[in-house]
């Protein structure tokens, strides 16, 4: 654990690091970010990055041409609607052939705790945390703690495990939910659950209905999961409620 | 709108030049435009060298050697490494002047923004027709690889018109991929490229250890020089055509990662690549027939020298790796050809639609109906060698002016004019370069050089009337 101790983001919680949340949006195929996600989000940084993916026969310079006015229009309406709740985002545009470079490459350069896979979402008050082999519970802390502040939402810390004598899962969770109250979060908001699963990608997407966001770790990085983790991109793709991935710290 | 005062930098339709990116502004990773967005670079050296090795393939070993060798016996083998070596002696200027402008465009570009408008216009203009030229080339070798195959397997076709009839329907079917297609073409490329390079060093490795004996078989069974010296020239010029894909690398030099080391080291190495693999090949192939055989079997002829090694199924394996070189041979020069058009319409060379996009698809379909619309008429006429010339004609005016704008930066430098890679003794390799890139048109055949000056003349024309305004020289 870091011993550094930085300024709290917002109120008077025991933040170490103010959350940094990097937000892309393929926003030239009306991609945007519902309002109750804005609210949700807003406690912390936002970065907003609208992204156009064009196919290798196209030039990126010959796609900013035509589609740069729209595209920063449509990033600048959703900044807006941050600013409407109090929070001053940040804009990136690209035009890219490669998503996941670009998403990566941002992320590294802005230094983000945290991207969001949005989903289309009602409002956002419950969160689910699901707890499979290690993740940076700190980064994880912050952001859980720093966007549940205001609200009224509860988080459920979900550990899954692969076998019933496993307890790695179920120690993460709860130090996580240790470091949450650490963070000022009551105790009364967090719940503590642990199951036992073979398929944890299945098991997160059949029960994502009864959350409103998900927030959980890369996973290991693999050749093959490459950026967001290939878990993570399954899980937004199947679940119903969007998907805030908390990266790894970069090793310095 | 026709009569304009003086210096609007404008071209009839009132279009200026649009500034999207100035290429200072770029890091190994992306560009920043003008408006403040990011163009992500995301070709890596991989993508550079298979676009580079994948283009120039196709010509070389699977149309050329047999034509190549009716004229100018085992001495084709030197007509390549002339090739070779004139297309190092321009990759190099080529590379210098990329790392200081990693635009979109490639040879156009480093032309207009070193000598003017004008020569810009007219290679410009020029190279897309050269790559129309190639590309119809390229699917005229296809479609007599896909009819040998056909005749292969025992279908009855016969005739250039099934050859040609085969050629345009691809031709069609690669332009629609291009249009509709979204799916990662670059990985595809990059897996066709090595499957063949694989291919071709086995191939040539086995027919290499054969000609010198190893296998027992006969030896080279004539002399080097069977027509004498100057076949060998006359037939680089025609062979030039297959190292016609260096400067491609160039068009995507704004989608490359880290310009600074990957274009140099794409063009360069594409071409020592090949080079070394078409000196082989006509080594082999001349070694297995003499240049009067070779000749009668025509485009295909390397088909044959795989029959004589590991007979039909040789042939085969041949015939099938041939289909895939000029494959990716017409598919990268159409998307080249439509890099060309955007290069031009962007700087209102040309009417500025022609770089429209659909959303829908995310494709230039202006551009790319620009390069295949063409292609397809000149696929109908089927004249392999001519094509070819033209083609080469067309690329040397603009290798030739490169090597001459590489110059004419480094006299009189701007201030923003700041290569990642520089040509060492520069006035020496450009001005051999440029030398020996205009003199290999003196060799072509007569109506070559015709179209080609009546091509060159007709962008002067365009230029004057349509976009005599527009000021481009030292403008990034």
């Amino acid at each position: 654990m870091s011993d550094e101790v930085l300024p709290p983001a917002e109120g008077d919680l025991s933040i170490r690091e103010p959350p940094l949340v990097l937000i892309p949006v393929a926003v030239l195929e009306s991609q945007t970010v519902p309002e109750s996600l804005v609210d949700f989000l807003a406690p912390a940084n936002v970065v907003v990055l609208g992204y156009h993916v064009v196919p290798e026969q196209t030039p990126t310079e010959q796609a900013s041409m035509q589609f740069e006015a729209r595209a920063q229009a449509a990033v600048d309406d959703i900044a807006q609607n941050f600013s409407v709740a109090g929070r001053e985002a940040d804009t990136r545009v690209a035009f890219t052939h490669d998503r996941d470079k670009t998403i990566e490459r941002v992320a590294d350069e802005i230094g983000a705790t945290a991207i969001l896979l949005p989903n289309p979402v009602g409002g956002v008050d419950d969160v689910l945390v699901p707890i499979r082999g290690t993740f940076d519970v700190d980064r994880l802390a912050d952001l859980v703690a720093t966007v549940l502040a205001d609200g009224s939402g509860a988080v459920t810390l979900w550990a899954l495990s692969p076998e019933a004598d496993s307890t790695e899962a179920r120690q993460q969770a709860d130090r996580a939910a240790e470091t949450l109250v650490d963070r000022g979060l009551a105790s009364d908001r967090i719940r503590t659950e642990s199951t036992v699963v073979d398929a944890p990608v299945r098991a997160i997407v059949d029960r994502s209905p009864e959350f409103d966001i998900i927030v959980m770790g890369e996973g290991e990085q693999t050749i093959l999961t490459g950026l967001l983790g290939d878990r993570a991109e399954r899980i937004a793709e199947g679940a119903v409620a969007p998907v805030l991935v908390v990266r790894g710290r970069e090793t310095d | 709108m026709s009569s304009q005062p003086e210096h609007q930098n404008s071209n009839v339709s009132g279009e200026t030049p649009t500034q999207v990116a100035d290429p200072t502004q770029a890091n190994e990773e992306m560009t920043v435009s003008e408006g403040g967005s990011e163009l992500e670079r995301s070709i890596g050296l991989v993508g550079g060298l298979s676009i580079g090795v994948g283009t120039m393939i196709g010509a070389g070993i699977f149309v050329f050697p047999g034509l190549a060798a009716g004229e100018a016996g085992p001495a084709a083998a030197g007509s390549f490494a002339i090739g070779a070596v004139i297309a190092l002696l321009v990759a190099l200027p080529a590379s210098e002047l990329a790392t200081a402008m990693p635009k979109s465009g490639g040879g156009y570009y480093f032309i207009s923004r070193a000598l003017g408008a004008l020569p810009g216009a007219v290679v410009g203009i020029s190279i897309w027709m050269g790559l129309v030229f190639a590309t119809a080339f390229y699917l005229v070798g296809f479609g007599n690889y896909a009819a040998a195959i056909l005749a292969e397997v025992g279908l009855p076709v016969a005739g250039s018109s099934v050859v040609v009839s085969l050629a345009l329907v691809f031709g069609v079917l690669l332009t629609a991929l291009n249009l509709f297609g979204t799916e990662n073409a670059a990985a595809l490329q990059n897996y066709v490229v090595g499957v063949l390079l694989t291919l071709l060093v086995v191939f040539l490795s086995y027919g290499g250890l054969n000609a010198v004996g190893v296998f027992g078989a006969q030896t080279t069974p004539e002399t080097f020089l069977p027509f004498g010296p100057m076949p060998m020239f006359t037939t680089a010029a025609l062979v030039f055509t297959s190292y016609l894909g260096f400067a491609q690398v160039a068009t995507v030099a704004g989608d490359i990662q880290n310009p600074g080391r990957n274009l140099p080291i794409a063009m360069i190495g594409s071409v020592l690549i090949v080079g070394l693999l078409y000196v082989a090949t006509i080594f082999v192939a001349t070694s297995a027939f003499d240049s009067l055989t070779l000749s009668r079997f025509g485009e295909t002829a390397i088909v044959e020298v795989g029959r004589s090694f590991l007979g039909d199924w040789g042939a085969l394996a041949i015939l099938a790796a041939g289909l895939l070189a000029t494959v990716s041979s017409a598919n990268a020069s159409i998307l080249s050809t439509s890099r060309a058009v955007f290069a031009l319409s962007k700087d209102a060379l040309i009417p500025q639609f022609a770089s429209r996009i659909n959303l829908r698809y995310g494709t230039p379909h202006v551009a790319l109906a620009m390069a295949g619309g063409p292609v397809l008429v000149l696929v109908a006429l089927g004249e392999v060698e001519v094509l070819a010339e033209v083609a080469s004609f067309l690329h040397l005016i603009m290798y030739g002016l490169m090597c001459v704008a590489l110059i004419a930066m480094r006299r009189n430098e701007p201030a923003w004019y700041d290569p990642d890679f520089r040509v060492p003794a520069y006035p020496l390799i450009a001005g051999i370069g440029a030398l020996a890139s205009f003199s290999l048109i003196v060799f072509m055949q007569p109506l070559s050089r015709r179209i080609g000056v009546a091509i060159m003349l007709a962008t002067v024309v365009w230029y004057k009337l349509y976009a005599d305004d527009i000021q481009l020289k030292g403008v990034l």
